[in-house]
């Protein structure tokens, strides 16, 4: 009986799940006792084997202890930790800032530092794309076809009666009033030569 | 005011008095053994008195009234679900109540897994292979009512005492058929 306990024990120290002891040929209530007891550990310790292997891996949804089995009690508090931890990323990930990690030590820190920092970084972001929206909102862009003056150059106001004058406006104010561009006054060569002659040498 | 005979609950948040009024030297918290005290020989007398079903039963409601009146008094209903989650949390950590964890969420069929670690009621108890915080379901089940305004049953699922480390609640809406 000892014999075969000693080896049982010595698996499991080795990390191997040994198979159960058959405690019904000990007719010995002290050894009987001693098997039964060697059984639980046995069960045990493979359903700590079969739980701890896919949590390592991040496999957290579809382990489950069953049993009291009170020597996996460290294993299950990760696997609750762990299971929290993976429905905080999913709410940060759906932009949930709100959420902070406690009384986990180093990780806590790291993850709420994380957080705050997401949190900072949208809000500066969301900022910027405001600036820039207010300011793309100064800015009129001139598209489509312009109805033009082919010899006055004057353009025609969207939707206004042709045969009026007043329809008809300067090109400069009319670029002037819809984009934030300024005109300045100068001359080119050939309207000098034209208008101006006598100031040509 | 405490004491007259009814048959019907009428305490609210009022009743527990002006505490830093009435311990300027001592404050406002006591040592986990004094509540722990008060609630296990309490337990004790109803389960000798009434049995363990009843007495239970007796537990999830004062949970449930305490739930409730903690949730009016001392939080933001006004908040999303997310949001008021991590109210939860925190408060009951400045409360020194528990370290509340939620490990699933169905909004849609609104149902929770949540977990409370360093649990008033049950942390550090010997194991026993029983569930025990029978007082923190109806406390939660009240929180989640007094919020959503929907009746609530909690179910204690793990427990320190059944070997957990930790409590495990099963918290889901009861449909009621229209």
């Amino acid at each position: 009986m000892i014999e075969e306990v000693i080896e049982k024990l010595a698996a499991l120290l080795q990390g191997r799940i040994p198979a159960r002891i058959d405690i019904e040929k000990f007719d010995n209530e002290t050894e009987h006792e001693l098997g039964k007891m060697l059984n639980q550990l046995i069960d045990f310790m493979q359903e700590i084997h079969e739980f701890i292997i896919p949590l390592s891996q991040g496999e957290l949804h579809d382990i489950k202890i069953q049993s009291k089995n009170f020597l996996a009690s460290p294993f299950k508090e990760l696997h609750s930790r762990l299971l929290h931890l993976t429905w905080q990323a999913t709410q940060v990930a759906n932009g949930d800032y709100e959420q902070r990690v406690d009384f986990m030590g180093d990780f806590s820190k790291a993850f709420n530092s994380m957080i705050i920092s997401l949190d900072h970084n949208e809000k500066l972001l969301k900022k910027k794309i405001d600036e820039l929206e207010k300011a793309l909102s100064h800015i009129i862009k001139l598209e489509g076809i312009l109805p033009i003056c082919c010899h006055c150059k004057r353009i025609r106001l969207e939707g206004a009666d042709p045969e009026n004058q007043d329809s008809w406006i300067q090109i400069e104010s009319y670029i002037s009033n819809r984009t934030t561009a300024q005109f300045s006054h100068g001359i080119c060569p050939e309207c000098i030569k034209k208008i101006y002659p006598e100031l040509i040498g | 005011m405490f004491k007259e005979e009814r048959n019907y609950n009428k305490f609210v948040w009022e009743d527990l008095g002006d505490i830093e009024k009435g311990r300027p030297n001592l404050g406002l918290t006591v040592p986990v053994l004094a509540y722990r005290l008060l609630q296990y020989t309490l337990r004790d007398v109803l389960i000798a008195e009434l049995g363990v079903d009843k007495a239970n039963d007796i537990l999830i409601k004062a949970g449930r009234l305490a739930g409730a009146q903690f949730c009016e008094n001392l939080l933001n209903r006004e908040l999303g679900f997310n949001e008021f989650i991590a109210q939860l949390q925190r408060v009951l950590r400045e409360q020194v109540i528990g370290i509340l964890r939620i490990e699933k969420a169905d909004m849609e069929n609104m149902r929770f897994t949540l977990v409370v670690a360093e649990d008033l009621d049950c942390s550090g108890l010997p194991f026993t292979d029983e569930v025990v915080c029978q007082y923190d379901e109806g406390f939660i089940a009240g929180i989640l009512e007094a919020y959503t305004g929907k009746p609530f049953s909690v179910k204690e699922i793990d427990c320190w005492a059944s070997g957990e480390r930790v409590c495990r609640f099963d918290a889901r809406e009861v449909k009621v058929d229209k």
